[in-house]
């Protein structure tokens, strides 16, 4: 090959198992719809969804739009919704978006996230050194080979061929660049494989180191900051000419969240509400103080309530306040055989929330199947890791320091899902789709997240990250992308007005 | 604008079927929002509002396809499609992905086709819908061909030559590929191929081709984009009738020339005032596909003649009542006619 070779490193073998999701989904035959209610094939294989016995409608009303901007030009002033600053949503329901252009409300004066450029250390630019292409290529391509054989042995009980396995996988390991891409991840896999047959027990984790690793998994990419002003950005929507409003956050932590919303319900046009915040599980000390610090200096009235874990049931909300519940990356913790996940979503439709935020990494790591679960989180996290890497970590590169930590953070996940099973297994991973069904089951409705919210977060993105991130929208969901593979996704609900919420019974007891 | 303008859309609501109509009107309103007078462009609502999909490496009627880097420095990302292989030659169905890096996916010759989507230089990426869609069918239309659709960089943010040198990239990294090449002379049977400003970058990226000693099989140029500073008949005639409108067209000339630039530049004109000869150079064969509804047609139709002049073999598709976009959907004659002349054109020596 000759020397310079485009790269072509094995990195690109986490790009060719794309998590299978088409939701455009190309029609086998071009087949006319037969029935009035069904979607127009050819549209829906480009991505719009049109019901057939609409179309006439549809075209009609794009007739009249088309011809509104005609006359506006003329007449030298431009529509409503042409300007800027106008939210559009779910631009798939094509009818729906038409008729929100037509009935020209003007455009709200939408709040939105102010955040601080807290910036990341410029990312210096990733380069791969050159490297012989063809063997460690070969080499890179038959490790995860082996390693996939190894799983299916495992699913098939076969610990015997899958201890060789291993031990020929290890001898293939210095073959390869084990400093970043696929080198990187396999040695994660491979150890936890190992750890599975060998019966380890998992390492013992205490809330202390917990909390550093999020935090620096927190520094060094930007998945979690897309969570929090995604969540954010809804959030203060929903609380739009509410006074009193109350945020239920499932999983504290470091309330690293929270600053930034405290910031802009305290510019919001009109004055702050009143704000009072519920956080659940570990949290660090004195979270709550700082909190209301920030509140206080920004003259936002503020109260701090902590509940433990899991308690859920213990919150009250009083009557009159607009709620919030905010759920970033815990609702699949709930999701093993036994786990609460129905009773979960059952309470938190009883709190009547003005909105539920839910932010779940987006791939299916809760297949039943071990070599199904296995093979799409190989992919998962080589992507992962490979943006940890862009993002300034990584590699081998110890000069920049807090990678190490951040790929500890995904470590666990990786061996939670590899070695773990039953309720012990709870990093069960499912994809948007998945849950967009479960919330509807259990009296969700999907309030969609606009352009305006997309607009902010491909704003914040480029202030925070590196060249390869970038926003997508689905099906009124957002998604956090790189190099186009979806990471994570943020999502809004709120409870469905027909869907009965069933009396509480008696204090249940939540654990998780 | 011409004008007797509520006629002008009707008549294009006669020409198509309804859901084209649908499509291409919303295209059309859409992209409208997206262009600002002070020729800067709305990026974040244009990603939000574009459909687009997942690469899918699970088999999906016959084609797998992933996303790729080619080149780092610049991130250029690429779409790769290919036929999904023969189950029975995969030991564990997982490894479907995998495999179609490494084989080639067929022991006979097999066309390889660099796709360059439309958009006027500044809409659509290799994720959007109606081109992956598009790409899909071209796999399975040309009897199993690989095909990389190319995510060039767009203007206004990046103005000629990038979507160039970004096609030119493509075509080096597809050159140094082994699993590219088939048949007993293990030849590299590359085609360009593009709609709108794809088939004005495919043009381009050709003459540096040929310039370089890369040997490209033929170009597929769908509706092509190419202007000029003159205003032509079709131009006049045309203007603001079926979903595009001249002042539209030179927004985009304006975004993508270098500043200062007029529509005589090569890149617009390559064969105006300040063309490139092509004489004597093995400029390869080329499909030109024209609609009678396209306002830009008088400059496609020089640009044949100028192929010609030059001596090189150029088939016109010149197609009677088609409008721009037609071949997003099937459903219309002017879709399977082309596509049936493409299929011939890519395997005619294969």
């Amino acid at each position: 090959m000759p020397k310079d070779a485009i790269d072509t490193n094995p990195l690109v073998l986490r790009n060719t198992f794309a998590m299978g999701r088409h939701p455009y989904h190309p029609q086998p035959t071009d087949e006319d719809s037969s029935s009035a209610s069904e979607t127009d094939t050819l549209l829906a294989g480009v991505g719009y969804t049109v019901r057939s016995s609409d179309l006439l409608n549809v075209a009609d009303r794009l007739e009249k739009l088309d011809s509104t901007i005609i006359a506006a030009a003329a007449a030298g002033v431009p529509p409503e919704f042409l300007c800027s600053s106008a939210v559009h949503y779910n631009p798939s329901d094509l009818a729906s978006w038409i008729d929100s252009l037509l009935t020209e409300v003007p455009p709200q004066s939408s709040p939105s996230m102010w955040m601080d450029a807290v910036c990341l250390p410029p990312p210096s630019s990733f380069s791969i050194d050159a490297h012989r292409l063809g063997e460690e290529e070969d080499a890179g391509i038959r490790l995860v080979h082996l390693l996939m054989t190894c799983a299916d042995s495992i699913q098939h009980d076969d610990h015997v061929l899958a201890r060789s396995l291993i031990d020929e996988m290890r001898l293939l390991l210095p073959l390869i660049g084990v400093g970043y891409g696929i080198g990187k991840v396999s040695i994660f896999f491979l150890d936890a494989l190992d750890r599975r047959i060998s019966f380890l027990p998992q390492p013992t984790k205490s809330v202390l180191e917990d909390e550093i690793l999020y935090s620096h998994f927190y520094e060094a990419c930007p998945n979690i900051k897309f969570a929090h002003f995604t969540a954010n950005q809804a959030i203060l929507e929903a609380f739009n000419g509410c006074d009193r409003v109350h945020v239920i956050d499932l999983s504290l932590m470091h309330g690293l969240q929270w600053p930034a919303l405290i910031q802009a319900l305290a510019l919001r046009p009109g004055g702050p509400p009143a704000l009072r915040l519920t956080g659940i599980g570990p949290q660090t000390p004195k979270v709550g103080l700082r909190l209301a610090e920030l509140a206080r200096s920004v003259g936002v009235p503020f109260s701090f309530h902590a509940v433990a874990a899991g308690r859920l049931d213990s919150v009250r909300v009083k009557p009159g306040e607009a709620v919030a519940i905010n759920s970033v990356l815990q609702l699949h913790l709930l999701l093993s055989e036994t786990g609460p996940i129905d009773s979960v979503l059952t309470l938190i439709r009883e709190l009547r929330p003005k909105i539920l935020t839910v932010v779940e990494q987006e791939a299916d790591h809760n297949k039943p199947a071990f070599l199904d679960r296995f093979t799409e989180a190989l992919f998962y996290y080589s992507t992962l890791f490979d943006s940890l890497a862009a993002s300034g970590g990584g590699g081998g590169r110890v000069d920049v320091g807090c990678s190490a930590p951040a790929e500890v953070y995904l470590q666990r996940e990786i061996c939670n899902i590899v070695c773990c099973e039953g309720s012990e297994r709870v990093e069960r991973h499912e994809p948007m789709g998945r849950w967009r069904v479960r919330l509807g089951r259990a009296g969700f409705e999907p309030m969609h997240l606009g352009s305006n919210a997309f607009r902010q977060a491909s704003m914040l993105l480029k202030l925070f990250s590196s060249e390869g991130y970038g926003v997508e929208e689905v099906e009124g969901c957002l998604s956090l992308s790189w190099h186009g593979r979806l990471l994570i996704t943020a999502s809004a609900w709120r409870a469905r007005a027909d869907s009965a919420v069933a009396p509480p019974a008696c204090h249940r007891y939540i654990v998780w | 604008m011409a004008g007797g303008n509520e006629v002008n859309v009707n008549e294009s609501r006669m020409v198509v079927p309804l859901n084209t109509f649908v499509l291409i009107s919303n295209f059309k309103i859409a992209y409208n929002m997206l262009r600002r007078p002070d020729g800067s462009f709305d990026r974040h609502l244009a990603e939000f509002l574009d459909r687009k999909v997942q690469a899918n490496a699970s088999p999906v009627n016959g084609v797998v396809s992933f996303d790729h880097i080619l080149d780092r420095q610049t991130n250029l990302l690429a779409r790769i499609y290919c036929p999904a292989p023969d189950p029975a030659d995969v030991e564990l169905p997982q490894l479907v992905a995998i495999y179609e890096l490494q084989k080639a996916p067929s022991p006979n010759p097999f066309p390889v086709i660099i796709f360059f989507h439309g958009g006027s230089f500044a809409h659509s990426t290799s994720s959007s819908a109606i081109y992956d869609t598009l790409c899909r069918r071209l796999v399975t239309l040309c009897g199993g061909a690989v095909v990389i659709s190319i995510d060039y960089r767009r203007s206004p943010e990046y103005r000629f030559p990038c979507a160039y040198d970004d096609g030119w990239t493509a075509l080096k990294w597809a050159s140094c590929q082994p699993w590219l090449r088939s048949g007993k002379d293990a030849k590299l049977r590359v085609f360009l191929a593009g709609d709108s400003s794809g088939g004005n970058i495919a043009h381009h990226v050709a003459v540096r081709a040929v310039h370089s000693g890369i040997n490209i099989s033929g170009n597929i140029l769908l509706n092509p984009l190419f202007g000029g500073n003159k205003r032509t008949e079709s131009e006049l005639k045309l203007d603001g009738k079926y979903f595009v409108a001249l002042q539209d067209r030179d927004w985009y000339w304006r975004a993508f020339l270098p500043e200062g630039a007029d529509r005589d530049h090569p890149a617009c004109n390559p064969f105006g005032p300040n063309g490139v000869e092509l004489e004597g150079l093995p400029f390869p064969k080329t499909l030109l596909v024209v609609a009678s509804l396209d306002l830009t047609q008088d400059w496609q139709l020089a640009y044949a003649e100028g192929l010609k002049k030059a001596g090189h073999e150029v088939q016109l598709l010149y197609r009677e009542q088609a409008t721009i976009g037609f071949y997003f959907l099937p459903n219309t004659e002017h879709y399977h006619e082309v596509m049936k002349e493409i299929k011939s054109f890519v395997r005619s020596d294969l």
